[in-house]
């Protein structure tokens, strides 16, 4: 009884884990799905939004040889997180107009090395304006959290759970029944039938990698109490993302979300059963064996039809 | 055999740089001997140590990338390889230094080909992500196996190798060594494009749908490109060990792969000294900005997206392309390109080609449903049909890259069915693209040479062989004078030739050519009719697929017409083209009577 | 004043010439046809008159303004409407969302409106109206076709530019599809169809011109070009003399 009480233990952690992946993975494909273009910073963008709430909910701690003055803030928890999706609100404008546009007609390669060019340049400003210290977060409600039939339920697991479904419920109305999120998706499915509509598609382009940086700072913001805020925290969150658009078929949508959850799964597992220092290669390892055997993955179509 | 033209066909570029590499070669004596005449802190000896081991990875990267086109983003685990074998096996394990290293470069070239082996499935995005993946496993890896690498604490204690006896402990000897070293690997990767291995780097790079059509085998490149740069990696590791004697893992994770990419991209990933200035620069800068400290970083980061906008080619390829705009090329004198060899002896009335029941199904759309097909040797024959006829399909199919649903192809009565594109040029089927595919970055002459480097082509073997052959193919189409242009910088008519003239330094039995008019103007189209009758002269035989009725008409000996995927007419012009089948097939059916 | 008329349009694909001085004229009202063999420069021609490739010389005029310089987002809300090659209905959204999306370029209206109009395009392409829910790939061919013709009407064009609607169709299907087109005619619509299958185009329009290689060859009334040898020579060569 105590083994399942454990086990249940490790899948909802499991499953809290996975739905921050999920999340981060739907703004990665969102923005494939629009413009082809895979961002290696998008990992970033969940740092930035844990960052955020540590500039208003905590303050900077100045760095004098920037001239940058230190300062606290206190700002109250809710309004510490709008201020926030107003900040990845801005950072996905910027990234749209200075990462993407400029480089929107050429191939794959100098796009792929410029996001990881803009990963760099985020993770190491946050340096410059912050310091290296990981830093904790307070949690989101006072509550620690409720324990059912043996189970410790963690309230900021609780969060997340909820806040994620609510993200996939809200992705679906928008983009299901809304006109606005039907432009978006016509975008994504042909750009240039799109244009010959009347669609605004820069504009849609721009809106794609705001929501996606949006969905990518909540993220951040949520599994910041849990995990520490660091700089380094959006890369390896970034690549099982990827890991997560791959196994779930690279370029579906309910795919993203899907294999975000197993790798989530698959993680807190390996964690529990195998090893706590190597469980981050559990997610590499499957996405390798993915990419090897099934390229397609879950939903995805045949990669190549060719010879 | 005349060496005249065979030494006009030899780079240009090695005449005009005498002058200049002799300079180069001066310097680079003398600069690793400065530390031994003036005094020289321990500080800058290390960086020049740094400068030195960093640039034979990035001399990996190279060719990786900058020769072939393959994003690599594990190098500094390849490095790491390198340096941990040392360690390990020198200090661990008490073998010789040398004995270590050679370990390791098995190792390393190990991983490397592995990971060369994935580009089989997959490329670009995905191949990133697989590199990716194994840098950071090997991170996980060297961080936690505590028991083997020591974990974060790292080995210290490596010691410098001894050379003939030689103990090379005066850490000013030891750079000199270094320096050697990477002269060697520097010369390497510079006389590697010009080799037949490099040819079909860069042809992979360049366009590897048309490299594997036309003999090169992509995948085998594409893994030794791999198994290269993992050993330069783990050369500059090895050396990197000995020569500050401690290794930590933070030197060889996912952030130093991504330096080594930056590195470079911005000296110039076509050069090994692009590569070698780009390393430099990255290793000094830091130095020359430490003040700015973190902000520098953060600087490079922006640096990286502004490389990739407004100079792709790095810091060497502005100075090249400016070069270039200088120099003009002169067009060449070649009165004495012996004439192409092409005559394909016809012995046997076996057709040419033969399809059996051909089948190509897209999901539910029968593009190609079901065609018999005969080609007679020595013939031109075409494939006509109004547009979404199955004409292309049926090419691709031909040509290997689409694999049949249903049925057989046979190439002068060998089943080629089942082979892969790059096979079946080896057994002589040459093709032509509509789009032009040439290898964009390489002069015709190049372009022309990777299709004389087909498997079994009946020529002598040789670089020499091999330049002969292709200039006589560009002269067989009339533009041999223009054998050491970039072809980028040719006219769209002109490419249409070399893609041609490539095609026919692979003498290939059966020449696939798909809308060989496409683009042309009348005139051209003259010259092209001209051309395709002398190839038939010689025994070619030529399958070609074309709308201008104009030229199959004059060209061709049989036309088989297809509709919906299916044959609706075959035989002489004359017959075929005033068919009343063909005819309702272009301009279609009367509309029915009674409709309002 | 004719309403659409291009005067010597050249267009260029990077240094090839597709088109060479071409000039044609559709007045109100008219279908006009424009035919030539695969690679003629057909389709290059609506691409250029509806923005998505700008000319290398030469005018375009529309309802007497210049058109040539504008973007194919301009040129939608211009009144004209352009149903491409190969049908690009959005494989992913519904029959009845495509045709939404239609209306893009005449901003936003009512859900009413909307809903009534949505409905008078079904009754114009009966066959799709059972399909109303389905997604795009789900369709055959021909009902992937009407749905990019009513797309393409639900901008309320001036003029419809249809491109080689009969594509991969069978001939039944051609001919309810050319039915259609007749139909749509006579509601008022000025069209300048591209067709490779020229027998059916010339059963629609009033006038054509034929295009070789980038160039136009001849123009006439249908009774003038059809069973013509000149046009019968555009696609099939023996060009007399």
């Amino acid at each position: 009884m105590e083994a399942l009480a454990n086990n249940l233990q490790v899948l909802f952690q499991g499953l809290a884990l996975g739905s921050i992946y999920a999340l981060v993975a739907l703004g990665f494909v969102l923005i494939i799905r629009a413009t082809n273009v895979v961002n290696f910073a998008q990992g970033d963008f969940a740092m930035l939004g844990a960052y955020a709430m540590v500039l208003f909910l905590v303050g900077l701690p100045g760095n004098t040889d920037l001239g940058i003055p230190g300062f606290e803030t206190g700002v109250p928890y809710w309004l510490a997180i709008i201020l926030s999706v107003v900040v990845m609100t801005l950072i996905g404008l910027a990234f749209n107009y200075g990462v993407y546009y400029p480089l929107r007609n050429r191939s794959f390669l100098p796009v792929l090395i410029s996001t990881l060019g803009a990963s760099i340049f985020l993770q190491n400003t946050i340096l410059a304006i912050f310091n290296p210290q990981p830093r904790p977060l307070e949690k989101l409600l006072s509550s620690d959290g409720v324990t059912i039939g043996g189970v410790f339920l963690d309230s900021q697991y609780l969060v997340i759970l909820v806040f994620t479904v609510c993200a996939v419920a809200f992705q679906y109305f928008f983009f299901e029944h809304t006109l606005l999120g039907k432009k978006l998706q016509a975008t994504s499915q042909d750009k240039d039938m799109a244009r010959l509509l009347g669609i605004p598609v820069a504009l849609m382009i721009a809106i794609t990698f705001i929501y996606s940086s949006v969905l990518g700072g909540m993220a951040g913001i949520l599994i910041a109490p849990i995990l520490f805020v660091s700089i380094g925290m959006g890369s390896i969150i970034a690549l099982k993302a990827f890991a997560a658009t791959i196994i779930g078929g690279f370029g579906d949508v309910a795919g993203a979300i899907v294999g975000g959850i197993i790798i989530g799964v698959i993680e807190s597992f390996a964690a529990y059963y195998i090893s706590v220092p190597y469980k981050d290669a559990y997610a590499f390892l499957a996405l390798f064996l993915v990419l090897l055997f099934r390229p397609q993955g879950i939903f995805g179509e045949k990669v190549s039809e060719k010879a | 055999m005349n060496d005249a033209a065979v030494k006009n066909a030899a780079p240009a570029r090695a005449q005009n740089n005498v002058a200049g590499l002799l300079v180069l070669a001066l310097a680079a004596i003398a600069l690793p001997l400065i530390p031994f005449v003036l005094p020289v802190s321990d500080y800058v000896l290390n960086i020049i140590m740094n400068s030195i081991t960093y640039a034979m990875a990035v001399l990996g990267m190279v060719v990786v990338l900058g020769y072939t086109g393959q994003i690599n983003l594990a190098q500094a685990a390849f490095f790491g390889f390198g340096a941990y074998a040392v360690a390990l096996g020198t200090l661990t394990y008490g073998m010789h230094f040398w004995v270590s290293f050679a370990l390791g470069l098995v190792v390393a070239a190990v991983a490397g080909l592995v990971l060369g082996l994935t580009t089989l499935r997959l490329g670009g995005h995905y191949l990133a992500m697989i590199t990716i993946s194994f840098q950071q496993i090997f991170d996980l890896i060297i961080v936690n196996w505590i028991d083997l690498t020591h974990g974060p604490d790292g080995i210290a204690g490596i010691e410098p190798p001894s050379l003939f006896g030689f103990h090379l402990t005066d850490k000013r000897a030891y750079l000199v060594f270094c320096a050697v070293v990477l002269y060697l690997l520097i010369w390497f990767v510079w006389w590697l494009p010009s080799t037949r291995l490099g040819r079909a780097m860069r042809a992979v790079r360049d366009n590897e749908l048309a490299a594997e059509t036309i003999g090169v085998h992509t995948l085998r490149t594409k893994v030794i490109a791999f198994t290269m740069s993992a050993v330069l990696g783990g050369i500059g590791g090895a050396f990197y060990a000995a020569g500050f004697s401690y290794i930590s893992p933070d030197n060889f994770n996912f952030a130093r792969s991504v330096e080594f990419l930056t590195m470079v991209l911005l000296g110039g990933a076509q050069s090994p000294f692009g590569a070698a200035l780009g390393t430099v620069l990255l290793i000094l800068l830091p130095e020359w900005l430490r003040f700015l400290k973190n902000i520098y970083l953060a600087i490079y980061g922006i640096s990286v997206i502004l490389i990739m906008v407004f100079m792709p080619e790095g810091i060497w390829g502005l100075l090249r392309n400016a070069w270039n705009k200088v120099r003009k090329p002169r067009p060449l004198a070649v009165e004495s390109v012996p004439a192409l060899a092409l005559d394909i002896k016809l012995e046997h009335s076996t057709p040419m080609l033969k399809l059996e029941n051909l089948q190509k199904h897209f999901g539910g759309l029968k593009a190609v449903d079901g065609i018999d097909l005969e080609v007679a040797p020595g013939t031109v024959h075409a494939l006509i049909g109004p547009n979404g006829s199955g004409k292309t399909t049926s090419l691709n199919v031909v040509n290997g890259i689409y694999k049949p649903t249903a049925g057989k192809i046979a190439l002068d009565g060998i089943d080629v069915t089942n082979l892969k594109p790059h096979d079946r040029a080896g057994l002589g089927m040459g093709r032509t693209f509509q789009n032009i595919r040439l290898f964009q970055s390489m002069t015709a002459l190049e372009n022309v040479m990777v299709g004389a480097q087909r498997e079994n082509n009946p020529i002598e073997s040789g670089r020499e062989a091999l330049t002969q052959r292709a200039m006589a193919a560009l002269q067989f189409v009339g533009i041999a004078d223009r054998a050491h242009i970039v072809v980028r910088s040719l006219p769209y008519g002109t490419q249409r030739l070399v893609e041609i003239a490539r095609a026919l330094a692979g003498y290939p039995k059966l020449l696939l050519l798909d809308e060989p008019g496409a683009g042309l103007n009348q005139s051209e189209k003259q010259e092209l009719v001209g051309l395709l009758k002398r190839l038939r002269g010689h025994g070619l035989t030529i399958f070609l697929i074309d709308h201008d009725m104009g030229v199959v008409e004059k060209v061709s000996d049989k036309i088989t017409v297809l509709n919906f995927g299916k044959k609706i007419a075959e035989g002489t012009p004359q017959d075929v083209l005033r068919h009343p089948d063909v005819i309702a097939a272009y301009l279609g059916e009367a509309p029915a009577s009674g409709t309002a | 004043m004719a309403l659409l008329e291009l005067k010597n349009v050249s267009s260029f694909y990077g240094s090839i010439q597709a088109l060479h001085g071409v000039s044609l004229k559709v007045e109100q009202g008219e279908v006009v046809t424009l035919l030539g063999a695969n690679g003629a420069g057909k389709s290059t021609t609506l691409r250029t008159i509806s923005g998505l490739l700008k000319p290398g010389s030469g005018e375009i005029w529309f309802e007497g303004k210049p058109i040539h310089t504008a973007g194919p987002e301009q040129i939608v809300r211009l009144g004209i409407s352009h149903v491409p090659e190969g049908r690009r209905i959005f494989p992913g959204l519904t029959v009845r969302e495509n045709i939404m999306l239609g209306a893009t370029s005449r901003g936003s209206l009512p859900k009413a409106q909307m809903a009534r109009e949505v409905e008078e395009m079904f009754a114009i392409f009966p066959d799709i109206k059972r399909f109303e829910n389905a997604l795009g790939w789900q369709l055959s061919g021909g009902q992937q076709q009407m749905l990019a013709v009513a797309r393409g009407l639900m901008a309320r064009p001036k003029l419809l530019l249809l491109d080689e609607p009969s594509l991969g169709l069978a001939p039944v299907i051609v001919q309810q599809l050319f039915a259609t087109i007749r139909r749509i005619h006579e509601r008022g619509a000025t069209i300048l169809l591209v067709e490779q299958n020229a027998n059916m185009a010339l059963s629609v329009a009033s006038r054509g011109y034929v295009l070789e290689t980038g160039n136009l060859t001849v123009e006439g009334t249908n009774s003038e070009l059809l069973g013509n040898e000149e046009v019968r020579a555009a696609y099939l060569g023996g060009h007399a003399a």
